[in-house]
């Protein structure tokens, strides 16, 4: 009986061990498995390359890097959307306010600006951190400023003041920032941000497709100085308010832009010379682009290939048509397109005669492999269309179209435009002006006519470049000059800014 | 002589001292009878202590067994206790049997223990597996449709090795999983619908936990029910050989819908070009695919191809079968038993099969009287050569080889040839599973019983996938395309719990204690190779594929849980019960703030039946109220889904593709075509279970010696917590997270009542009736803000759309409203069809959906124009009633039983209502100006409607069994031999206009095929 009791308590014993062992080898601590986060991430210097490319990942997707070019032209007289177009891309033409702000391009638009901002925040919060070459660390923070500035530089034009996020996002209780209570902080975030990107850049040793340098920050201050500085000097609403010295500020826009076109340390980019060469889909590192998007054809989504080519492409008879480079006369192949982006006639003739970036980069005959016309503008075209994006190499639907970002020329003109009616100021515009073919600007022009025929020059240079619409919104003249805001008489308090998206509006309730 | 007779005498002497009695026999003889004096038949009377010395009552009861003096009767007969007559010196010994009340003395499977069956107080459904078990199935489930209120089974799919949709007690999660937790043997196995690794001829017994009580000690996975299955055996002291054979053959139950007539069906799709403005197509010419289609006239007249596509690529009569066999042994101290199971399904569809094989091997060994030792290996095997939906309904004017020999393709686009799909497209997946378990039961005193068990399983299956270049779209977008995907899973439960259980006078105390751990890990990875230049290897070598397309994925996904639980059972003068349950479950999956969920619940009984005042009724064997109110859990939550969560894209710099990683993730799709990415990312460490409270309410009634028993419930479930997405502000970076947010109400009642209607002694006529209502009811789904719900114009009602958009309609046929059940449909009323153009545009309608002939809508708002505006509820594909009726007839040894399964009050959106061979010639025409079809449009943008919606109320002749048993031995009433004849799905009685109503829970019904009612031939033979 005795050892019956043994055995008994031996198998109790060897129970309670099981239940205890079971106890112990159990913690409930989940270990991310198969994916990166805040826990496993940040270690080293490639996870910092990593997350910085993660960050210029984040304009290509398709809902943003269409919405970043044509967001600057289709609400303008320079193109129209295609007469059955989406609701979206026909609301932005027509200026129909009481639709904007459920507007789904200008959604994204504004949903994808904050995706870069946050992938920027936790650049510039954790590499700090990190233990890493320290050149290299203030180059990849300084790139992530550079972009934070950039998107906020989108946002504050589009949008006015707009919701501020500093810190990355990493929980609920941050995601109702509140808006900044003037103009004048929202920008001050803006030209601080692109100061301290300066501080930390240097130019690149040769323009990496895809990634800024401190010419690009430079450019950008240069951009957002002019901004401000036009802006408050046309009367433009909420901008005239602002606490700020117009000529200092034009000052300031000349300096910076300097500091890229007018400084012998900065030998990474140029003028080129060349107006097809810009456009050449196989030189996105050609001199002038300063930022370009980074595509190529050989991905799996649009968005890591481009598709932009089709937008402003008509659809000719759904297959490959082919394009007469007009220097050299070679026939260069290309698929048609969607109609999407179609130029606006009026825009198409205003341009001076003899000038080629119409008669180069605008497209009113295309041939067939041999050599014969398949249609031309008046005619089975049915407008003539924009050949900036253009790829001879492309696979089916896909092309390695990239949209122009910042280029060269834009500083160049910033700079002129800034520096006004001086030497400095012809030559530079009228470097822009003779690669297209034309005469230089008259001498003797006062500063405001000066300035005015810069800007117009800036609207046939950067045309279907997303510019335009910026430039009319900082000399106060999108309800002067845009005709469906003109034909609906609307003020100029009713289009100096879009209203803040809904899903923005309905979710924040610190901007309810 | 002398000498014989001497030995004889020796002899004599020998047997007489061996068996002393045996010298002085006297014959007894009587009357067996049952308590209400009528005559036993077949009763067995037997020499108590020796079996070998019996006879049988005959038809008036009566029975003579000669017996030594002192001895006593034992008498045996089904339905009825054992009895020991003492003889006492007579000569005439007649006996009363008593009914055989054991039904409510059985022992339970409860959670974690077993119960009395009168002793429970929660609400809890045994089901007996033998009838189940005449229809072959490749899982448990699907056979148990209708044989439990509360438990709603819908076999939508009739694909070999298909599984079922199983809810108790309605739906009550949006986004987690709705189906009961499976618990074999005690280990949690997962949701159930298709719990291929049983072979349901090895389940002894199933029990149903519905209500809080009962499922609550199950935490965090009980608020969906859970179904308790055991497969041991406990044998009697014999060793026995079983062979279970089944041989199924299956037919369609109605006509199939395709063209029979082409020269109609020429003339509809004509009409149906010409409406819709494009040219029409039987012409007498060749299209843009140079396919010749033949004017009308050609057709009727010299036009002589036609393919009858059905019969090339459907089975006639698909044959499966299904082979049992059984080796169980017991002994004093060992039990055991060895199941094999060979189970083959061929589909209706050409070489569309699948084949599993089982082994099901346990043990158990008393090592001491207090120490039991238990192990079992379950191990099967499946495979599944998938060739279904293949386009039977082929346009017949198509032939199968074009005049090369090869397949003929009526455009580079067409994906659909049934034969060469067969030829060419592989679809194979291989299984492998094993169950299994060693546990012990130790006993140390008679009260106490303290219960350890190790359960592990593991699953892995392969699928070869082969798109061909030129006959799938896949392929042919890839140039070919061979996938292999591999899927593996390990589940580890440890639990250790002892059952305490002890009577102090009138006071009666049981309590279970116990702890349990459990690891879950499941891995999988797909490669897959496109771009094949010689396509002839198939999948066999995706290496072939072109290298820099290859494409791989692979993900892991670990959990671990730790709980403890414990249960108190107390009874007073077993008049009064009570019962409590707490359960705490600590899971990875939950967030940091939420690890330990607690799950109580309780319930009270009372046995009126007990009670002075009743117990003179001597009618009345069980009165026994019921109430419970509990709360249970559901882990709806992904693994890591609390974690933050970071993306990776590929990024093009530097000339090559980067790997680019950062916070957010692309967690799902939205706008035109799904282009736009949803992001998601941010941790919620509040994450936590959803939450179902549920109060039930119950009577048992038995009556009659338990010839006639009623059980009625009453329910409220309430869920809330539920798991849902809410949206974030973009300027936070991210769309989605997850929250806790949302409620649903499910209440209903429920109503069991089975019955002996008549036996004598040839005959015993049962029945039963099984009634169940649920409401299901949204009543919120969070802030309508953060979760982005859409209001309906006219009513307010906020909702958003659920499930699957159909193309049909563009758009969501289904929504979850506030206030209304889920999946309601949604859409426009439709009021007759327009007879004029002026008609067409004075009721609102533009362009062509004004054409008379188009579909005229009910403008809701009277606002002059037919638009979104005007939709509202249009149907509720949850039924009212599920209903089942079942008859068990015992004549000698013929066993007969008929089952019939109910659906009442459900809505089914039919797709196929207009546009198929069957209704397309109804279509309105002028000369044939109806209100009830619509004209044909080949380019009609249709929109949802009620038009669509019919009513999916259906019963079912689901079963019908004729058996005949001879037993083999008339000392072993388990030895015998069973023949029968099965017929399931025999007929349906509904007005639902397609196939069969029998479809999902989102009421879709999409075609498919029709109904198979399915012959067996059965044989049992147990020896």
């Amino acid at each position: 009986m005795a050892k019956m009791n043994n055995i008994r308590l031996t198998v109790m014993a060897a129970a309670a061990l099981v239940a205890a062992l079971g106890v112990s080898s159990c913690s409930l601590r989940e270990d991310p498995y198969g994916f990166y986060s805040g826990d496993n991430f940040y270690t080293t210097e490639a996870d910092a390359r990593s997350a910085l490319l993660y960050m210029y990942d984040a304009i290509t997707y398709i809902e943003y890097s269409r919405n970043i070019v044509f967001i600057g032209d289709m609400n303008t007289d320079e193109i129209h959307p295609k007469g059955d177009a989406t609701a979206s891309n026909k609301d932005l033409d027509g200026w129909r306010l009481n639709n904007l702000k459920t507007n789904t391009s200008l959604g994204n638009f504004f949903k994808y600006s904050y995706i870069t901002i946050n992938r920027a925040n936790a650049i510039i919060a954790n590499v700090p951190k990190m233990s890493m070459d320290q050149k290299l660390k203030d180059q990849y923070v300084g790139e992530a400023t550079f972009m934070r500035a950039y998107s906020y530089f989108n946002l504050a034009r589009n949008f006015g003041r707009v919701p501020i996020h500093t810190e990355p996002v990493t929980s609920l209780d941050q995601t109702a920032a509140s808006l900044p209570a003037s103009l004048d902080e929202m920008w001050k975030l803006i030209i601080s941000d692109l100061e301290s990107a300066c501080s930390l850049l240097d130019y690149f040793d040769k323009p990496l497709t895809g990634r800024a340098d401190l010419a690009a920050a430079q450019g950008l201050l240069a951009k957002a100085y002019i901004y401000l500085a036009s802006a408050k000097e046309h009367g433009t609403p909420f901008y005239k308010d602002m606490a700020l010295d117009v000529d200092d500020y034009y000052r300031k826009a000349g300096e910076w832009a300097a500091k890229v076109v007018a400084n012998p340390e900065q030998k990474t980019y140029g003028f080129d010379p060349d107006l097809l060469h810009i456009y050449d889909v196989q030189y996105p590192d050609g001199p002038e682009h300063l930022f370009i998007m980074s595509m190529d054809r050989s991905g799996k989504e649009e968005g890591q290939f481009s598709k932009i080519s089709k937008m402003y492409i008509p659809y000719i008879a759904g297959g490959t048509v082919y394009l007469r480079n007009q220097s050299s006369s070679a026939l260069e192949p290309t698929h048609d397109g969607f109609s999407e982006y179609q130029t606006s006639i009026a825009f198409y003739d205003s341009f001076e005669s003899g000038d080629l970036r119409r008669d180069w980069l605008i497209v009113s005959e295309v041939y067939d492999a041999d050599g014969n016309v398949v249609a031309v503008y008046p005619g089975k075209l049915s407008y003539p269309f924009c050949r900036k994006y253009i790829d001879p190499f492309f696979e089916n639907e896909k092309t390695s179209t990239k949209p122009y970002l910042m280029r060269y020329s834009d500083i160049l003109l910033v700079y002129a435009e800034a520096v006004g009616n001086t030497p400095e100021g012809y030559a530079a515009v009228n470097k822009v002006r003779e690669r297209a073919g034309l005469e230089p600007l008259p001498a003797g022009l006062n500063i405001a006519d000066f300035r005015n025929r810069v800007i117009q020059e800036r609207k046939y240079e950067l045309a279907f470049e997303g510019n335009i619409c910026y430039d009319l919104r900082r000399t106060n003249s999108i309800h002067t000059q845009v005709t469906t805001a003109r034909e609906q008489a609307l003020s100029a308090e009713d289009v100096v800014f879009y209203p803040i998206p809904s899903i923005e509006t309905d979710l924040n309730p610190n901007i309810r | 002589m002398k000498k014989l007779t001497a030995i004889i005498t020796g002899l004599l002497l020998i047997m007489a001292s061996a068996l002393p009695a045996a010298a002085q026999k006297a014959l007894v003889k009587g009357t067996v009878s049952d308590p209400d004096g009528q005559p036993v038949t077949g009763a067995l009377v037997c020499q108590e202590g020796t079996p070998g010395n019996y006879s049988t009552t005959d038809l008036d009861g009566h029975y003579e067994l000669s017996v030594p003096a002192g001895a006593a009767l034992k008498v045996i007969c089904m339905g009825f206790k054992e009895q020991i007559a003492e003889i006492g010196g007579r000569s005439v010994v007649d006996i009363i049997l008593a009914l055989d009340t054991s039904i409510l003395d059985e022992s339970v499977v409860v959670g974690y223990g077993r119960v009395k069956k009168s002793d429970l107080t929660g609400s809890i459904a045994s089901v007996k597996t033998e009838q189940l078990i005449n229809t072959p199935s490749n899982s448990v489930e699907g056979l148990l449709q209708g044989r439990v209120a509360g438990v709603q089974v819908i076999n939508a799919s009739q694909d070999p090795g298909s599984g079922s949709t199983v809810r108790i007690r309605g739906n009550s999660s949006l986004n987690g999983s709705n189906a009961p937790l499976v618990v074999v043997d005690g280990f949690p196995y997962g949701d159930a619908g298709n719990l291929s690794q049983i072979n349901p001829a090895d389940i002894i017994s199933m029990e149903v936990l519905k209500d809080a009580s009962a499922s609550a000690i199950y935490g965090s996975r009980g608020a969906n029910g859970v179904i308790l299955i055991t497969t041991r055996k406990a044998g009697k002291n014999v060793t026995r050989v079983s062979v279970r054979q089944q041989t199924t053959v299956s037919q369609t139950t109605s006509e199939l819908d395709i063209w029979r007539d082409p020269v109609l069906m020429a003339i509809c799709a004509n009409e149906g070009n010409v409406n819709g403005g494009i040219a029409p197509k039987y012409i007498g010419e060749t299209d843009a695919n140079g396919v010749y289609y033949p004017s009308i006239n050609e057709l009727l007249t010299t036009w002589d191809s036609y393919t009858e596509w059905d019969k090339l690529v459907l089975r006639e009569a698909p044959i499966s079968d299904n082979t049992t066999v059984t080796v169980q042994s017991t002994n004093a101290g060992t039990f055991f038993t060895l199941s094999a199971n060979y189970f083959k399904d061929n589909g209706i569809y050409i070489e569309d099969d699948y084949t599993k094989y089982g082994c099901n091997f346990a043990v158990e060994h008393k090592v001491w009287d207090f120490l039991k030792l238990k192990a079992s290996a379950n191990i099967t095997q499946n495979r599944r050569h998938n060739n279904n939906g293949l386009a039977y309904n082929r346009n017949p004017i198509f032939p199968v080889y074009d005049e090369n020999g090869e397949y003929f393709l009526y455009s580079n686009q067409d994906y659909y040839h049934p034969l060469a799909l067969t030829e060419f497209q592989k679809n194979d997946k291989t299984g492998t599973g094993l169950l299994s378990y060693v546990g012990f039961d130790f006993t140390p005193t008679s009260w106490l019983t303290v219960t350890g068990q190790l359960n592990y399983r593991h699953n892995e299956s392969i699928q070869d996938i082969y798109y061909p270049k030129k006959y799938s779209l896949r392929g042919t977008n890839n140039n070919g395309m061979g996938v292999i995907s591999n899927a593996k899973d390990d589940n580890l439960v440890g639990e250790i719990f002892a059952n305490v259980d002890k009577s102090f006078g009138k006071h009666h105390l049981g309590a279970m204690i116990g702890y349990s751990f459990e690891t879950y890990e499941s891995r999988s990875s797909e490669l897959a190779g496109v771009d094949f230049v010689n396509e002839s290897l198939g999948n066999q070598n995706l290496a072939a594929g072109n290298a820099e397309k290859y494409q791989i994925s692979n993900g892991l996904s670990a959990t671990r849980m730790i709980s403890g639980m414990a249960r108190f059972n107390y009874s007073w003068d077993d008049r009064f019960l009570a019962t409590a349950t707490f359960r705490t479950d600590g899971s990875s999956k939950f967030g940091d703030n939420n690890k330990f969920a607690f799950f109580p619940s309780g319930a009270v009984s009372w046995k009126l039946h007990n009670e002075e005042l009743l117990k003179g009724v001597r009618q009345l064997d069980q009165l026994k109220l019921r109430l419970s109110y509990g709360v249970s859990g559901n882990q709806g939550i992904s693994p890591y889904q609390t974690l933050d969560r970071y993306g990776q894209h590929k990024y093009w710099y530097n000339g090559g593709w980067q790997t680019v990683i950062g916070p957010g993730y692309v967690s799902g799709y939205t706008g035109q075509s799904g282009i736009y990415k949803l992001w998601s990312g941010i941790s919620n460490k509040s994450l936590k279970w959803e939450s179902t409270a549920q109060l039930d309410a119950g009577v048992d009634l038995s009556m009659f010696g338990n010839r006639f028993n009623v059980t009625a419930d009453w329910y409220v479930k309430r869920t809330t917590d539920l798991l849902r997405e809410r949206n974030i502000a973009p300027s936070s970076g991210y769309d989605k997270m997850w929250v806790n947010d949302g409620e649903i109400l499910n209440t209903g009642v429920e109503l069991t009542v089975d019955g002996i209607l008549y036996s004598d002694r040839d005959w015993k006529v049962g029945t039963s009736v099984v009634l169940s209502h649920n409401r299901n009811r949204v009543v919120s789904l969070g802030n309508s803000i953060e979760a982005g719900l859409n209001k309906d114009p006219n009513t307010g009602m906020e909702f958003e759309f659920y499930g699957n958009q159909l193309e049909q309609f563009r758009g969501y046929p289904n929504i979850l409203g506030i206030g209304q059940p889920m999946y309601a449909f949604y859409g426009y009323k439709v009021d007759g069809m327009v007879q004029s153009l002026g008609d067409g545009l004075s009721s609102g309608l533009m362009g062509d959906d004004a054409e008379p002939g188009e579909f005229r809508y009910v403008d809701l708002n009277k606002d002059g124009t037919i638009d979104e505006d005007d939709r509202c509820i249009i149907g509720d594909p949850n039924p009212d009633l599920t209903a089942s009726l079942g008859f068990d007839i015992n004549w000698k040894r013929l066993d007969f039983n008929v089952f019939l399964y109910g659906v009442f009050g459900n809505d089914v959106l039919n797709t196929k209502r207009f546009g198929n061979p069957s209704n397309n010639p109804l279509r309105w025409t002028p000369d044939n100006p109806t209100d009830y079809y619509p004209r044909l449009n080949a380019t009609r943008q249709t929109r949802m409607s009620d038009w669509w919606i019919e009513d999916g109320s259906f019963v079912r002749v689901g079963n019908l069994t004729l058996g005949y048993t001879q037993p083999l031995s008339r000392t072993d009433s388990g030895r015998k031999i069973r023949f029968y004849v099965n017929a399931s799905n025999l007929y349906t009685f509904t007005a639902f206009k397609g196939y069969d109503p029998e479809v999902g829970l989102n009421g879709i019904y999409s075609g498919g095929y029709p109904r198979l009612r399915k012959w067996t031939i059965g044989i049992d033979f147990n020896f």
